[in-house]
């Protein structure tokens, strides 16, 4: 296994790639996504956001499509430590990204079994409006250019072309 | 003159701490929420809401004047409230949220359960359902 960087002081292992579906990194040609590799906490789950956020602020994107990377990150996350990882402090979560001034390429991957995106319901169909969870899926494919998984279901990702 | 991406209003370089005030009116209680409601801290905002919409509260009033980001937990926590307060004929109203908020209500829906109103005079003045009678 590669030894990877992790942000919160201490060392990791990737963790064993769960589909052989290709990443962002094998379907956006380009320079290599960096990576950063975080404990399964939602405090630590805000350092890669906040390396990427620097990166989209720096590359020149305006403040709707900051915005929307954000949200989309910050829903990625979260769903990762909860649901995928389901706040199990000895998982891990990777997240790859490459900020340019065109777009900006985010995979988020757990070590969950994964899930099946279709089977999340509608958050905005009248029956489900008043469910106090399950927007975060939602919430990417509205505020991002592309979204994906991988086969398995335990990686997301998100793409999102500069606007401004 | 151009303004930089630096100098745009409400692009923010760090994320502001969320904070919370709470302060009652007899029934009514307003919320004021300011800052960055995120992925870590967003599970005060639920425990806020729901704190008072427990007690004998009919109405909560958001005011998201000084909020500059929110996440769907933190909307989430705002809906827990919401199903709380309907039991006692109550509602949650919501003022003056920026642009980014209001499309983020907008795109899930939440406007249909959350009437937007444009500053706290108004919905604090707006009637509130009749409360049921004692049995």
């Amino acid at each position: 296994m590669k030894p990877s960087r992790l942000q919160d002081g201490h060392q990791a292992f990737d963790p064993p790639a769960q589909s052989t579906m290709p990443t962002a990194q094998t379907f956006d040609a380009g320079e290599p996504l960096k990576e950063i590799v975080v404990r399964n906490n939602l405090a630590a789950a805000k350092l890669p956001e906040e390396a990427i956020m620097r990166e989209v602020m720096a590359a020149g994107y305006g403040e709707e499509d900051a915005f929307a990377i954000k949200l989309s990150l910050e829903e990625a996350m979260t769903n990762a430590v909860r649901h995928g990882n389901r706040n199990d402090p000895d998982k891990r979560v990777v997240v790859r990204y490459r900020v340019t001034p065109q777009k900006t390429v985010i995979t988020v991957r757990d070590e969950g079994g994964g899930f099946i995106p279709e089977r999340v319901p509608d958050c905005t169909l009248p029956e489900n409006i008043e469910r106090p969870c399950g927007r975060g899926i939602m919430l990417m494919r509205a505020y991002m250019t592309e979204v994906s998984f991988n086969e398995s279901g335990n990686e997301v990702i998100l793409i999102k072309v500069n606007q401004s | 003159m151009k303004m930089s991406r630096a100098q745009v209003p409400g692009l923010k370089r760090t994320d502001r701490p969320l904070t919370i005030q709470v302060e009652r009116h007899e029934e009514a209680a307003v919320i004021r929420l300011g800052g960055s409601c995120t992925m870590e801290v967003s599970s005060q905002v639920r425990h806020a809401i729901v704190g008072l919409a427990n007690e004998e509260i009919r109405l909560i009033v958001l005011d998201l004047s000084d909020l500059d980001f929110i996440d769907s937990n933190g909307l989430g926590g705002v809906i827990a409230g919401h199903l709380k307060l309907r039991h006692q004929r109550g509602s949650i109203r919501v003022v003056n949220p920026s642009p980014a908020i209001t499309e983020l209500l907008g795109v899930t829906k939440l406007t249909q359960i959350f009437p937007i109103f444009p500053d706290l005079a108004s919905a604090l003045a707006a009637p509130v359902e009749p409360k049921p009678p004692a049995r």
